[in-house]
């Protein structure tokens, strides 16, 4: 029975992405193939590319730092990029928007937060300690540092360009060009590419340091390649959609549940559809309910929210 | 056989193992034994490749075990620390599994079925094979992870004091299956022991540490003494010899220390 359960509830999340996706791109469309659905196409890809990203670097941080309530937020990338925003508004004001465009902002975003990620790992992992504890330790205080950097900026801007630094700290779908998607495309796929192959040696990382070595894992080397990867991804999609904060510790608890599967290999396509399906509830929502007057990633936390405790009521806690 | 030359490890001024060199005889069961503090687990983490020597050699058949690669170590020595909490919901079989990981890289064969197999039927645990880590008892964990070292079909097995919280039936149990490892199967097992008279009743082996230094090791009659054991505590003992084995009594202490 439960077999049977866990099987349908495995096909169900594709069932309701692919459903979900259809909805989104034809309804109330008129079938206007030359404006409306390609518009919709593109911002379905990013939610994509977005689903995949999240649901990736959340499962994998997990299970590189053993934890079931982390994000990769706790990093501090996010608030990385949002320093750079406050920064660039409180320079040019908003005047930076036509200034940079969008194109330069997203590379240039996606630059800093690689560059940010690559000298606190430099930093930590060759340091000795190799301590995945002092890792996030480090990680949430430059986040908190940095935040403070952010709101002071933000008390200094006017009004008019605060809104518009509000609205780079939601996630949204609202403005995707092609080549920031096709570029976020290429760097997902590769990572995808270069992450496959050690969905094995993570199901053994996710029993712990010294049982990892103890099966004959070349510990350092694989924990050092996935938190790049990680931070490659966390880089694309603040850049793409904007801050996710929470939404990975959702994404990742409920596809443990519906994957009922301990194998990287069985939880993380799980995770990407369940982020796909979340975003595609949510932009379906701000477009045809609420009539763009909320944001997608406050109807996300909602979403995933009340997701999660039906979750957790129904299986008991043995998520 | 391993064996150990002149093997620091130091945090900042603090010594932890100091100047140890010691041999390991193969196909034999080695106890560490020692106080708190000795520096074994230091000693058996370092065989294991879990923690890095300060100065100092490890060999494995004669082979420095730093130019082995990681992969193939995994494939020659086994290690069983504590059993750790950590989030997976597994089955028992599903743990054992991860022994195989060595040689199947996760695609496990028909080969790697029959070994997890036996090693789940070497130590009795049939009837447990579906059950869930986190709901068994700590003996049965501790046995399914020894499952697991089995399964792994190295020649050697380090083990950490796996005797720790377990009640007498099973630390017996765990001790036999160790012992029959040696006797039937030719492996080489180390391990790290608090409980006296399982070390001296089970091992062939002893290397005996205090402060960091190795203090005696050999066989167990030659370690197993009044003298050595009360030097190695700084406790009174009394050794009973009888043809079960030894008796170390040291529950209440009674007459001066020198």
């Amino acid at each position: 029975m439960r077999l049977i359960g866990s099987a349908v509830a495995k096909y169900m999340i594709w069932v309701a992405a692919i459903a979900l996706a259809l909805t989104f791109l034809f309804l109330h469309s008129g079938l206007d193939f030359d404006y409306i659905i390609p518009k919709r196409f593109s911002r379905l890809i990013a939610m994509i590319i977005g689903g995949v990203c999240i649901a990736w670097s959340a499962i994998i941080f997990q299970t590189l730092t053993g934890n079931r309530i982390l994000t990769p937020a706790i990093m501090g990338y996010e608030a990385v990029y949002l320093l750079f925003q406050s920064l660039l508004i409180l320079l040019m004001g908003t005047k930076s928007l036509t200034v940079l465009g969008e194109n330069s902002n997203f590379v240039l975003s996606i630059i800093l937060m690689l560059s940010y990620s690559w000298s606190v790992h430099r930093w930590l992992f060759f340091d000795g300690r190799n301590n995945v504890y002092f890792l996030l330790l480090t990680g949430l205080v430059l986040t908190v540092v940095i935040s403070t950097f952010t709101q002071f900026i933000q008390f200094r801007v006017s009004p008019g360009e605060f809104s518009v630094l509000l609205g780079y700290s939601q996630a949204s779908f609202a403005t995707v060009g092609a080549v920031q998607l096709l570029i976020s495309a290429a760097a997902v796929i590769m990572v995808c590419l270069l992450g496959y192959r050690s969905f094995p040696e993570l199901d053994v990382i996710s029993l712990g340091r010294e049982h990892a070595i103890s099966l004959g894992i070349d510990y350092q080397h694989t924990v050092r390649l996935h938190f790049a990867l990680i931070a490659i991804l966390v880089a694309v999609s603040t850049s793409l959609l904007g801050p996710t904060a929470f939404m990975g510790v959702f994404v990742a608890n409920m596809a443990y549940a519906l994957a009922r599967n301990y194998r990287h290999r069985a939880v993380l396509p799980t995770g990407c559809a369940i982020a796909v399906v979340i975003f595609i509830l949510a932009q379906l929502a701000v477009e045809h309910i609420f009539n763009y007057r909320t944001t997608v990633g406050i109807l996300v936390n909602l979403v995933c929210g009340v997701w999660f405790l039906i979750l957790m009521v129904r299986t008991r806690g043995t998520v | 056989m391993i064996s150990v030359n002149k093997l620091f490890k130091t945090y900042g001024k603090k010594t932890v193992v100091s100047d140890v060199g010691a041999h390991f005889p193969a196909h034999k069961l080695t106890s560490l034994i020692g106080p708190n503090g000795a520096g074994k687990t230091s000693l058996l983490m370092m065989i294991a490749r879990l923690l890095e020597p300060t100065h100092g050699d490890i060999f494995l058949n004669g082979n420095s075990i730093f130019n082995i690669r990681p992969a193939d170590y995994a494939k020659k020595v086994a290690t069983l620390r504590q059993a750790p909490g950590f989030n997976l919901r597994l089955t028992v079989s599903e743990l054992v599994a991860f022994g195989r990981f060595p040689y199947s890289r996760g695609v496990l064969t028909t080969e790697d079925y029959r070994v997890i197999d036996e090693a789940i039927e070497f130590l009795s645990l049939g009837t447990l094979r579906d059950a869930y880590l986190d709901e068994i008892s700590g003996g049965q964990r501790q046995m399914a992870f020894l499952a697991m070292t089995i399964a792994q079909q190295t020649d050697c097995l380090l083990l950490d004091e796996p005797l720790n919280n377990l009640d007498i039936k099973h630390a017996v149990q765990i001790m036999s299956a160790l012992r029959r490892l040696c006797d039937e199967q030719g492996r080489t097992v180390i391990l790290v022991v608090h409980d006296l008279n399982f070390a001296a009743n089970y091992s062939d082996h002893i290397v005996a540490m205090k402060e960091g230094r190795v203090h005696y090791s050999g066989s167990v009659e030659n370690v197993v003494k009044k003298n050595c054991l009360q030097d190695l505590y700084e406790l009174n003992f009394r050794i009973a010899r009888s043809e079960q084995g030894y008796l170390c009594n040291y529950f209440k202490p009674s007459g001066e220390l020198k």
